[in-house]
């Protein structure tokens, strides 16, 4: 087998699992593994906008929470206070965390390495502190319930995210679309612009690329991949609160990232899912797994700094044939 | 190529704190030769090509070329102007493969805004690149990746990588500098194949190399312009002489 088709079968059995799912796994494990596995894959596009910036532009970011929460409280805000219906309000989420990441981003891009890092700790906390304190608007530490509108409602049908089934495949269309852009975006020249002033920005910027605009880009971007999965999560909640803005949630998704893989496209998945079951099984046996985790991300970073993806992408480069047209290891 | 000069260099300076790199240089370069720009070390050769291609901002003085002002326009802008440099340390994107180095190079002139294509399909610049890596004696090595690439390999990579940019002049930071002499009679002989349809500065410490393929030579010193003429009026120059040929064993 050549290296594109293992990750074309890989792919293909990620799919196949993702959509067999509310029925395969109350086979084998407790029917709410099927929640479980909704909110990793929600959680794996918080892991994949880090991994945009941090495995693809080479910009370490700890405050992609901040997209999130925006996603979040769009949905909540435009719906219990706005009445919003469905779409408006997802679409107010996703608008409010990609108008943020133009804005924060212009800023921050201009910067790298730690104080790209700083700043954007930054911006997360000032509209952490924002949504603690905004009580009326956001219901501050208590945050804001909601009751959901249904998805589409045409004379007596109806489609609401109440029904599991219904929830669960609202968010694998809308997590998968993401996926879908994502590909597209890595695999069009303005991705390999991504990688280029990922590897060395002066060179970038001599061959006539705009640095800053492309760096911009993938920031804004980023952005929207983490307000769609904010935005996702209010629905999956019914609630939006500002705990979820705070860096320590960034912070989990950059060790989610590294743990998967940065650079790989599915390795936020395989990071978020890996770490998200070892929470789900281990933080009520054992109250510091967290230890587990720290140690964890120590032997990734030391031993395999692409992460459990990039093993897998080397093996498979190293035990396949190459394929004809061999892609770079971002599959 | 006639009336307008490639090059128009008034009263740059470059001040670096109270360090002055760039003291006033004035420059005219005209299109159609290979120059060489020479002086000892610390005479302001790499800083006159940073200023050049936008890396340093000026802090006085006018850069034109081909008659457009180009002075304080971002790095990427000149690119586009048809400026191309290689760096005194060599530097590509080292995880991509040879033809993937070629390949963004050459894409930077069609536009990377753009996400409704793969890649791959950008044919254009993949030919481009092709091109380029027989041009150079590349294409044994087009698979390869970047960073697995010997010294001298770098060299002509990165020599390509400006090329890709279908620069209209070429600045060459020390190219064959580091290079053992069957490499460096193999980059001159390229170097002097491009000059013939590319202009091309060239800063070289090695004289002998200067003196064999360069049609005018600059000489700078203490951040300016001592002389500048052909090959065999700057071998006569007492000046330079004193200030630079003097002491040949000090490289």
């Amino acid at each position: 087998m050549t290296t594109t088709t293992i990750h074309r079968v890989g792919t293909l059995l990620l799919i196949l699992f993702t959509l067999s799912a509310p029925w395969v796994l109350p086979i084998f494990v407790d029917s709410f593994w099927v929640d479980i596995y909704s909110e990793i894959l929600i959680w794996s596009l918080l892991a994949a906008s880090v991994n945009l910036l941090f495995g693809y532009v080479g910009l370490l970011s700890f405050g992609q929470a901040l997209f999130f929460g925006l996603g979040m409280y769009g949905v909540a805000v435009g719906i219990a206070k706005f009445d919003l219906s469905f779409w408006p309000a997802f679409m107010f989420g996703v608008a409010l965390a990609t108008g943020m990441a133009v804005i924060a981003g212009a800023l921050a891009v201009r910067l790298t390495w730690h104080y790209f890092a700083i700043i954007t700790v930054v911006f997360s906390l000032i509209f952490y502190f924002t949504a603690l304190s905004w009580k009326q608007i956001t219901g501050g530490d208590d945050g804001l319930p909601f009751s959901v509108p249904p998805i589409v409602s045409i004379g007596d049908f109806e489609l609401v995210i109440t029904n599991p089934f219904t929830q669960y495949f609202f968010i694998v269309l809308m997590v998968g679309a993401c996926y879908a852009l994502m590909s597209r975006v890595i695999n069009s020249p303005l991705g390999r612009a991504f990688v280029t002033v990922r590897e060395n920005d002066t060179r970038a910027a001599l061959i006539g690329l705009n640095v800053y605009l492309i760096r911009l880009s993938a920031f804004v971007l980023a952005g929207f991949i983490a307000g769609v999965a904010g935005a996702l999560f209010a629905f999956f909640g019914r609630y939006a609160s500002a705990s979820y803005m705070f860096y320590h949630v960034s912070g989990e998704a950059v060790v989610w990232a590294i743990i998967g893989g940065v650079g790989t496209l599915f390795g936020p998945i395989l990071g978020t899912g890996l770490l998200i079951v070892l929470r789900e099984e281990l933080s009520s046996v054992w109250d510091h797994y967290l230890l587990l985790v720290g140690v964890a991300v120590i032997v990734t970073v030391i031993f395999a700094p692409r992460g459990v993806g990039g093993v897998f992408v080397a093996l498979v480069q190293k035990y396949a044939k190459p394929s004809s047209s061999d892609k770079e290891g971002s599959q | 190529m006639t009336g307008v000069p490639l090059l128009e260099v008034n009263g740059v300076s470059k001040r670096f704190g109270g360090l002055s790199a760039l003291d006033g240089v004035n420059l005219s370069l005209e299109t159609g030769k290979l120059h060489a720009i020479i002086g000892p070390n610390g005479a302001g050769k790499t800083t006159f090509f940073n200023v050049i291609t936008g890396t340093l901002s000026v802090s006085g003085g006018r850069i034109k070329f081909l008659g457009d002002d180009i002075t304080d326009k971002a790095v990427h802008q000149i690119s586009h102007h048809g400026l191309a440099r290689t760096l005194q340390i060599k530097s590509v994107f080292g995880s991509m493969t040879v033809r993937e180095n070629l390949w963004i190079a050459a894409q930077s002139r069609e536009g990377v805004f753009s996400v409704f294509k793969n890649w791959k399909k950008c044919t254009r610049a993949a030919e481009k690149a092709d091109a380029i890596c027989d041009q150079l004696g590349l294409t044994s090595l087009a698979n390869q990746t970047a960073a697995n690439l010997s010294y001298g390999d770098v060299a002509l990579l990165e020599i390509g990588l400006a090329l890709a940019t279908d620069p209209k002049l070429l600045l060459l930071d020390e190219p064959i500098c580091g290079m053992g002499p069957a490499e460096t009679e193999q980059t001159v002989a390229k170097i002097q194949e491009i000059s013939k349809h590319t202009d091309i500065i060239i800063i070289e410490h090695d004289i002998e190399v200067v003196f064999k393929i360069a049609d005018q030579i600059t000489v700078m010193a203490n951040g300016s312009v001592l002389a500048q003429g052909k090959p065999e009026e700057i071998a006569e120059n007492a000046e330079v002489r004193t200030a630079y040929l003097g002491d040949e064993d000090d490289d």
